[in-house]
């Protein structure tokens, strides 16, 4: 299935119009997406450190999914980088 | 909620309002207001910075905010009013960055509810910095993962997790 995620901080500069679409298994975990963004990245957008994904989080517009949670369909997602609010 | 005010203003549109937020959170049961004003400053890391643009996740961080003043209340057991607004977008010197006032019948409260509100903002809300330098030049701030989850309760910031803490 299509995900959609959109992209927030020095992640932004993984793509101009601000989120990306992977291709995921059905089935697939948090965890999984993690590892399939930071290929994507490595390949697409070499110019982003693809370790970022690594300490970034995975979030709904509601809350955060955590690794082993199952990537939710039909809802676009947020990738987190570590977060410098205030 | 009445006593928990939160928003994300957009600086192109509006500026922080202190005195909006000293207003929110007065209440004929409170003798105690405490309030903290983060502002864009000259010099970070040893490099000159000229502004600071703020990137936000908006729904998740009003959640967040809304999250924290639920968190705040449970913790402080003292009736008290909350407001944290945030600023979006692109600040020059000077600007407002974040407000968070606290509301409560004494001042120990009021103190304790406001840093525990802006260390959460902090640390767990959905927002990045870009400092723009003198030179040209520009970084995103490094900052807290949320990968991990805070602890119940752990409501002391005051820099023993590893990460120096200089934001």
């Amino acid at each position: 299935m299509k995900v959609r995620i959109a992209l927030y901080g020095a992640l932004r500069e993984a793509d101009p119009r601000g989120h990306l679409e992977l291709d995921v298994p059905p089935g697939s975990t948090i965890a999984d997406l993690r590892e399939l963004l930071a290929a994507h990245l490595r390949e697409h957008a070499p110019q982003v450190n693809a370790g970022l994904v690594r300490i970034s989080a995975f979030a709904s517009s509601e809350e955060i999914l955590h690794n082993h949670r199952e990537v939710p369909a039909d809802l676009e997602l947020a990738v987190l980088p570590p977060v410098s609010g205030g | 909620m009445d006593d928990l005010h939160v928003a994300v203003v957009e600086r192109a549109d509006a500026a922080l309002d202190v005195a909006a937020a000293l207003d929110f959170v007065s209440d004929p049961r409170f003798g105690g207001i405490s309030v903290f004003v983060g502002k864009v400053r000259d010099f970070n890391l040893g490099r000159q910075v000229v502004g600071i643009s703020y990137d936000l996740f908006v729904p998740l961080a009003l959640r967040t905010f809304r999250n924290i003043g639920e968190r705040a209340r449970a913790e402080i057991g003292a009736p008290m009013k909350l407001y944290i607004a945030h600023a979006k977008g692109d600040l020059g010197l000077g600007d407002l960055a974040v407000v968070v006032a606290a509301g409560t019948p004494h001042r120990a409260e009021a103190f304790r509810t406001c840093r525990l509100a802006i260390e959460a903002v902090k640390h767990e809300a959905p927002i990045w910095k870009q400092e723009h330098y003198v030179d040209g030049d520009s970084a995103w701030s490094e900052g807290c993962s949320l990968c991990e989850q805070p602890s119940e309760g752990a409501q002391d910031h005051s820099g023993h997790d590893g990460h120096g803490h200089a934001h």
